[in-house]
């Protein structure tokens, strides 16, 4: 059961991180709009980078 | 997607005689004006050609000269200071709204076109919102330029007030997407932690055991007090105001289930709950996450007043006129208003007559003439001008917003249906704890070792879950059902009352008919075949609806030919086309004097020196669904009544069609609340349905209201539930989930009431051992939550997008 140890730390780790991923996300304007880049990525294909 | 035949940019049909072709993608295509020329140039010019492929409506017609004279005032610094928020470091940002957003091709190329301007820094573009937030560097452009580079394209954008910017709502939903993420995460770790622990059961070993409850009261902490602290500051402010909310009994239950555990997991002995507790939060969070979407998205469809009020005035001055914000105005002043121009405030007319469209505040299609001497009412749409006009009451005075006020007095006298379920619960919990406080004193008498944990036992069994979520889940998974559908509710409770209405009250104008006329009837006398084809080469000359609608018809025209055009206010349009001498409008005036056949009384005419060559007759036409709407909720089992300030044979014809039998016309909308009242007084529980502003007090007055996105914006915000695109057939399909719903809560709710009378009395005497309790607990949430899940999935939801619904609709109202 020792494995516990390591592994049980590692999972509350991993779960930190993610909640810190997300809140990241969130507080840079990732889920302020949900709708409008769908067709975005789809005309891409040439010149101009996107802004900034 | 624009013919041959059609304006490649604007989607108009093309001029005889025009002859523009711009080059795009590498293939010549046809533009109907210098315009659209530009706009196509402008687009092709920036490498941004994709935008043809990929928009899903056609473009905007660029109006420049309107658009000019507006961008100039921007320059104004003192008009501009209130829109623009300096960001420090010499960038400034603004919120702009954008009109004639309509697909996502419209942000991709806003998005592009916009940065492209050197001097911008970012575009934010949100199609929902219909709204771009910009920021740019002072140094190196100036908010005008933004706007015109804007109208270059077709858009057409009014900065919003800055305050704008620190939106409350997006720290609201930001907030609410944590706390959601985070109890998700802790139900899920716990539920780990806790299955081994009912799984495995007494086999591992106590030390181990003891690590599991440690680390479940590891995950469910931030639980309850991170993503729970919501119910806890509701709880708190509702008792602070002396009354009883649903926050207060949730919040009772979490904190009780946390404290037990928290104390069982310190004395090592009994159970814990952090599972339970950690899921019990989730879902009350998701449930109030997607409420609270669906009403942050129904709001930013509109923005009430400030598209209803212009941003500017020309005010007379000693030196003609000067543009000044619309907070400078005062009683008194006089104002000049142009053509198609919005009334800045309630006032006198000072010219001879003008023609208003009023609809934003009357609701009815026809423009009404006014005289020298009659008032004028802010938020109306001169349709021929300008005008002056003498300023008499401005901002909070004006008619605009004490209609708005109407609505909000509406609001505070509707009967909150909410008290009642939140009555029933808090007699619930006070019940739970009362049998829970009984458990541990009978058994603190019998054998007090076990009262601990018997008592939690009962409380676990019974307290938050089945109950609190019967509800919550039910409403949960009809919101996004209906959302799906194109059907926004802005207020839950509006379900139940949806579900329990009886009889539906339908606005006409705009609502089962067009918001746009259309052209019934062309009667050809004479021997002209191209009889439309002259008239609408006439009525593109004038704004007035009904010219629009026969210049809608898809006829091409003669833009060449066209000289000494001139508009006649009220009348019609005349003008020489191919030498000829044409008169098109009212019968009187196309005839010049002579005399009139009767049985063209009542229709517009076309006539020459000769003599008429067409009667044309323009008729609202009905929405395509309207019928089949009518004929949906009658299956119901609904009275379907129609109120309308419209003429009694014009309510009448579309009564008739629709196959409606009660209506009610040339009815004001003290008259429409009247009759409503008097409804109410009989026992009907009453759905109105409508769009104009006139309506908001009737709708905000009625048990539940429906309004169409693209209605007028006031109407939205007093409505409980918003249809988008405009359709109207999604209202039945509607009222079958609402009813559904109910049924579900109700099911639901017997379900829970069994199963607590069951196991209760068990728990209290110990019979249950408390591991069984929790898994009972999750057993019985999942019953709900499955039986939640069948709502909405009956019905066919109908896959039509919304775009295409509109595309019809959108382009007759720029053409």
């Amino acid at each position: 059961m020792n494995i516990l140890l390591l592994l049980i730390p590692l999972s509350l780790a991993f779960l930190g991180f993610a909640v810190w991923i997300f809140f990241w996300a969130v507080d840079h304007d990732q889920f302020e709009d949900l709708d409008t880049p769908a067709l975005l990525p789809l005309a891409d294909s040439k010149r101009e980078e996107p802004p900034e | 997607m624009p013919g041959t035949s059609n304006c490649w940019h604007c989607g108009e049909s093309l001029p005889q005689g025009v002859d523009i072709h711009a080059r795009v993608a590498g293939a010549m295509r046809a533009m109907c004006c210098q315009g659209c020329l530009a706009a196509a140039e402008w687009i092709e010019q920036l490498g941004l050609a994709d935008y043809y492929a990929m928009r899903a409506a056609p473009g905007h017609k660029p109006d420049a000269a309107a658009d000019e004279a507006a961008h100039d005032a921007w320059q104004n610094t003192d008009n501009a200071r209130h829109v623009i928020r300096d960001l420090g470091d010499g960038r400034r940002e603004s919120l702009l709204l954008v009109d004639g957003i309509r697909c996502t091709a419209c942000v991709w190329l806003i998005e592009r076109s916009l940065s492209a301007l050197a001097g911008v820094a970012s575009v934010q573009v949100n199609a929902a919102a219909q709204r771009a937030r910009v920021t740019w560097l002072d140094s190196q452009i100036k908010l005008p330029r933004i706007l015109q580079a804007l109208a270059r394209t077709g858009y057409r954008a009014l900065p919003l007030d800055a305050r704008g910017l620190d939106d409350l709502r997006r720290l609201e939903s930001r907030d609410a997407l944590k706390r959601l993420v985070v109890a998700g995460f802790g139900a899920m770790q716990a539920m780990m932690f806790a299955s081994v622990i009912y799984v495995a059961g007494n086999t591992i070993e106590p030390s181990t055991r003891e690590l599991l409850r440690w680390l479940g009261l590891l995950v469910a902490t931030p639980v309850v007090f991170y993503s729970a602290r919501t119910f806890f500051v509701g709880a708190w402010r509702s008792l602070a105001a002396r009354r009883v909310g649903m926050d207060v009994p949730v919040a009772l239950a979490i904190a009780a289930v946390y404290v037990a555990s928290f104390i069982e997991a310190w004395r090592g002995s009994g159970e814990v709950y952090f599972d339970s507790i950690s899921m019990f939060v989730f879902f009350l969070l998701a449930g109030r996450y997607l409420e609270m979407r669906a009403r942050h998205r129904a709001r930013d469809l509109t923005d009430s007043l400030a598209r209803l009020t212009p941003p500017f005035a020309d005010r007379q001055c000693e030196d003609g006129f000067r543009r000044v914000g619309m907070h400078e105005l005062r009683v008194g002043d006089c104002v000049r208003v142009a053509e198609g121009g919005i009334v800045p405030a309630d006032g006198v007319l000072l010219g001879e007559h003008c023609r208003v469209d009023e609809a934003l505040l009357s609701g009815e299609s026809a423009p009404v003439r006014k005289t020298r001497g009659d008032a004028l009412v802010a938020g109306s749409v001169l349709e021929d001008g300008p005008v002056l006009l003498r300023v008499e009451r401005v901002g909070a005075d004006t008619a605009l917003a004490n209609i708005a006020a109407l609505v909000g007095r509406a609001h505070a006298e509707r009967p909150q249906l909410q008290i009642a379920g939140e009555r029933a619960a808090g007699r619930f919990v006070a019940r739970v704890l009362a049998v829970t406080a009984l458990t541990a004193i009978g058994w603190g008498l019998f054998d007090p070792s076990r009262a601990f944990s018997a008592a939690v036992a009962v409380l676990v069994i019974s307290c938050p879950c089945a109950f609190a979520l019967a509800v919550p889940a039910a409403f949960t998974r009809a919101l996004g059902a209906l959302a799906r559908r194109g059907v926004l509710v802005v207020r839950p409770d509006a379900i139940q009352a949806l579900a329990e209405s009886t009889h539906a009250l339908f606005d006409k104008t705009g609502t089962l008919t067009e918001p746009t006329l259309s052209l019934a009837d062309v009667q050809s006398m004479g021997a002209s075949r191209d009889a439309l084809r002259l008239a609408a080469t006439l009525a593109r000359q004038s704004r007035h609806p009904v010219a629009r609608a026969i210049a809608a018809t898809d006829v091409g025209f003669e833009e060449s030919m066209v000289s000494d055009v001139s508009t006649h206010a009220g009348l019609g349009v005349s003008a020489q086309v191919s030498g000829r001498a044409l008169r098109l409008g009212r019968g009187d005036f196309a005839m010049a004097g002579r005399p009139l056949p009767t049985a063209l009384d009542d229709a517009v005419l076309l006539a020459d020196d000769a003599g008429p060559i067409a009667a044309f007759r323009v008729r609202e036409r009905l929405r395509a669904d309207a019928a089949a709407t009518v004929d949906a909720l009658r299956a119901q089992q609904m009275t379907v009544l129609m109120a309308s300030g419209d003429a009694a044979a014009k309510v009448a014809a579309v009564a008739e069609r629709v196959k409606v039998d009660t209506w009610r016309a040339r009815a004001m909308p003290a008259d429409k609340l009247a009759w409503l009242a008097e409804l109410r007084a009989g026992g009907a529980r009453v759905l109105a349905i409508g769009d104009g502003i006139n309506d908001a007090p009737v709708l905000a007055g009625a048990d539940v209201s429906i309004a169409l996105a693209e209605g007028a914006e006031l109407t939205q915000a007093s409505s409980d539930i918003v249809l988008t695109g405009g359709r109207l057939d999604a209202i039945a399909g509607a009222r079958d989930i609402a009813r559904q719903t109910l049924a579900i809560v109700r099911q639901n709710h017997r379900w829970a009431l069994v199963y607590n009378l069951s196991a209760v009395p068990l728990a209290a005497f110990g019979f249950i051992p408390p591991w069984l309790a929790a898994v009972g607990m999750s057993l019985s949430s999942l019953g709900v939550i499955l039986n939640a899940l069948r709502i909405g999935r009956g019905a066919q939801s109908n896959k039509t997008e919304a775009s295409a619904a509109t595309t019809p609709a959108a382009h007759e109202a720029v053409a």
